[in-house]
C-alpha cells in the first residue's frame, strides 16, 4: 500500500513536470511606441516634455480646444461582443477615448483622436447655436477603423456619436466626454479601481488573435495572470528600483509596474488587458501612441531592470529550470 | 509480491533520476557556448562581472552535471561487484570533481547567492558539508571501510541530488501556493538539501535497526 502510494506520487510528479526546463515561448510584449532607444541622450527628452506642456497650457482656458476624455461606448447593446473572462470580470469592448480639438479657424476645426493605440487626425466644420457648438468631423478614411464624429459641446461637456466608414465589428459608438488637462506627473499612483486580469496569458494559441482594436477571435480559459497589491505601492517613475525590490515580484506585478510608467506619459495601449486596466484609472488619459522620447533617465533604468526580471519570470517562474 | 513491487519501485526511481538528469543536462546546455546573459545569469548581472565569479560559475555548471551522471552508476550492485573497475574510475572522477571543482566553486557562488543571508548561509553550509561527506567517503574507502564509505556516499549523493530536488520543490511551490519567486528561492535553498539528507539519515537509521534486529533474530535462532 505504501509502495503503491509512492509510485502514484512519483508518477504524478513525472507527468506533471513540464518536459521543458523553461518556457521557450515566453515573450515580453513591448509595444513599438514604448521601446527604449539606446542612442538618445537625456537632455533631449527633458526639453521635449517641457515644450509640449507649454503648448497645452494655452488651451487650458479655451472652452473648445484641448483634450476631451471619456469612454467610447457601443451605441447598440450587443452583449455577444463583450469579452467574458471570468466570473465578475468582463470587458464590454469600451475604450477610453481622447478627442483632441487642436485648431478652430472660423467654421473649420482640426484635431485628432487617440483611442486603443490609434492616433487619427480629423477635420470638419463647427457651427455655433446659442451656447452650443455643433461639430461634424471626418477621419481621412485610409485606415480600416476611420469614421465620422458628430458631437456637440455644451456647458463643458462633449456628447456625440461616431460611425465607421467600413463594416467593422462595432460600427456605432457614442460618448460623453469631459475636458481634461494632461500633464506628466511621476508621482501618480494607481488607484484600486479595476483588477488587472491578463486574459491572454492562458488563451489557447491555436486560434488567431488579432491585436487591433476591433477584430477578435479568441478562446478564453479559466486561469489568468494577474497582479497583487504591490502595484499600488511601487512607483517606478519617481523612485530608483533596486534588484532587491524587483527580484521577489511576480510577472503580473512587474508588467503593471512597468506599464504604469507608460500610462503616466499618456501612452495609448494596444494590448487589451493593459488597456482595460489603465482605462479604469481616473487620472489616465490616452494622449500618445509614441512615448519613446519622453522617459526620464530614472524611468529608463527602471524599465530595463523590470524587463530583465519580467523575462526571467515568464521563462522560468513555473518551470523546472531556474533563472 | 514484495520482490515484484521492489523491482517496480527501483525502476521508477531510476527512471525519474534519469529523466531529471536529462533535464539538468538541458539546463547545462543553455550555457553552451559561454554567454553572460542567459538563464540564471540574467539575474546575476552584478556578480558575473567579477572574473572569479565567471570562473566559479562556469566550472560549477560544466562539471557538476558529470557528478550527477556518474553517481547514477555507483549504486548499482552489478556494476559494483562485476565491473569493479568502472565503479572505481567513475567514483574516482566523482570524488575528484567534487573536491577540486564543484564544491569549491559552489562555495564561491554561495557567497553571492540570491535571497540574502538566509539562502547564502544555506548554500555555504551545503558546499562545506558536500565537500566533507565526499572526502569522508573517499578516505573510508582508502581504509577499505566499506560500511562508512557507503554511508558517506549516500550523504554525498543526497547533496548532489539537491540540484534536482531544489528545482522540483521550486516547481511544486510555484504551481501550488504560487509564492513570489524570491520567497520560493529562500525556502528551497534549505529544503532542497535538508530534505534529501534527512531521507538518507532516516534510511541509515532504519536499516541499522533493521540489521540489528535481523542479527539478533538469527543469533537467537542459532542458539
Amino acid at each position: 500500500m505504501k509502495r503503491l502510494f509512492i509510485f502514484a506520487l512519483l508518477g504524478i510528479v513525472l507527468l506533471g513536470c513540464k518536459t521543458e526546463i523553461k518556457n521557450s515561448e515566453a515573450k515580453i510584449e513591448i509595444e513599438k511606441g514604448t521601446e527604449i532607444e539606446n542612442s538618445r541622450t537625456d537632455e533631449e527628452s527633458q526639453t521635449q516634455v517641457s515644450e509640449e506642456s507649454g503648448n497645452e497650457d494655452s488651451k487650458l482656458d479655451d472652452p473648445l480646444l484641448g483634450f476631451w476624455v471619456g469612454y467610447f461606448e457601443k451605441d447598440d447593446e450587443d452583449y455577444e461582443k463583450n469579452i467574458y473572462v471570468d466570473e465578475g470580470y468582463y470587458w464590454n469592448r469600451e475604450n477610453k477615448i481622447n478627442i483632441s480639438i487642436d485648431v478652430v479657424k472660423d467654421s473649420l476645426v482640426f484635431g485628432h483622436s487617440v483611442v486603443a493605440g490609434n492616433d487619427r487626425p480629423f477635420q470638419g466644420v463647427i457651427i455655433q447655436e446659442n451656447e452650443t457648438y455643433l461639430f461634424r468631423v471626418r477621419e481621412p478614411g485610409d485606415d480600416k477603423y476611420d469614421g465620422e464624429f458628430v458631437f456637440s459641446i455644451e456647458n463643458g461637456s462633449l456628447q456625440g456619436k461616431w460611425t465607421a466608414y467600413h463594416n467593422i465589428e462595432i460600427k456605432n459608438r457614442k460618448y460623453n466626454l469631459e475636458k481634461k488637462y494632461f500633464r506628466y506627473d511621476p508621482n501618480i499612483s494607481l488607484e484600486q479601481s479595476k483588477e488587472y486580469v491578463n486574459w491572454y496569458e492562458f488563451v489557447e494559441t491555436n486560434e488567431e488573435v488579432e491585436i487591433d482594436y476591433d477584430e477578435f477571435e479568441e478562446w478564453i480559459s479559466r486561469e489568468f495572470a494577474s497582479a497583487t497589491d504591490l502595484i499600488y505601492k511601487i512607483n517606478a517613475s519617481n523612485t530608483v528600483l533596486t534588484k532587491n525590490e524587483v527580484e521577489n515580484l511576480k510577472k503580473g506585478d512587474l508588467t503593471i509596474i512597468r506599464n504604469t510608467i507608460y500610462a503616466r506619459h499618456g501612452y495609448s495601449f494596444k494590448n487589451r488587458p493593459l488597456r482595460v486596466f489603465f482605462d479604469a484609472q481616473s487620472w489616465y488619459i490616452p494622449v500618445h501612441t509614441n512615448i519613446k522620447d519622453d522617459f526620464t533617465k530614472l524611468e529608463i533604468n527602471n524599465i530595463k531592470l523590470l524587463l530583465k526580471y519580467e523575462k526571467n519570470a515568464s521563462e522560468y517562474y513555473d518551470y523546472f529550470g531556474r533563472g | 509480491m514484495i520482490r515484484y513491487s521492489n523491482f517496480i519501485l527501483k525502476s521508477v526511481c531510476l527512471l525519474s533520476l534519469i529523466y531529471f538528469t536529462y533535464l539538468m543536462t538541458l539546463i547545462t546546455l543553455q550555457y553552451i557556448p559561454v554567454k553572460f546573459d542567459v538563464a540564471f545569469l540574467a539575474v546575476k548581472q552584478n556578480e558575473i562581472e567579477y572574473k572569479y565569479y565567471q570562473i566559479a560559475f562556469f566550472s560549477h555548471v560544466y562539471t557538476s552535471i558529470f557528478v550527477l551522471i556518474f553517481g547514477i552508476f555507483q549504486f548499482s550492485k552489478r556494476i559494483r561487484t562485476k565491473f569493479k573497475k568502472i565503479h572505481k574510475i567513475l567514483g574516482g572522477l566523482y570524488v575528484f570533481i567534487i573536491l577540486l571543482v564543484a564544491a569549491p566553486s559552489g562555495f564561491i557562488m554561495a557567497l553571492h547567492a540570491n535571497g540574502g543571508i538566509f539562502s547564502k548561509l544555506s548554500f555555504v553550509i551545503q558546499a562545506i558539508v558536500w565537500f566533507w561527506f565526499t572526502l569522508m567517503a573517499f578516505r573510508s574507502i582508502r581504509k577499505l571501510d566499506l560500511k562508512s564509505h557507503l554511508k558517506f556516499m549516500y550523504r554525498s549523493y543526497a547533496l548532489t541530488l539537491s540540484a534536482i530536488s531544489l528545482r522540483l520543490f521550486k516547481w511544486i511551490i510555484v504551481s501550488t501556493i504560487e509564492l513570489p519567486p524570491m520567497d520560493t528561492y529562500k525556502i528551497v535553498s534549505w529544503l532542497g538539501w535538508l530534505f534529501n539528507l534527512s531521507l538518507v539519515e532516516i534510511y541509515l537509521m532504519y536499516s541499522k535497526d533493521w540489521k540489528k534486529k535481523k542479527s539478533t533474530i538469527s543469533n537467537q535462532l542459532g542458539t
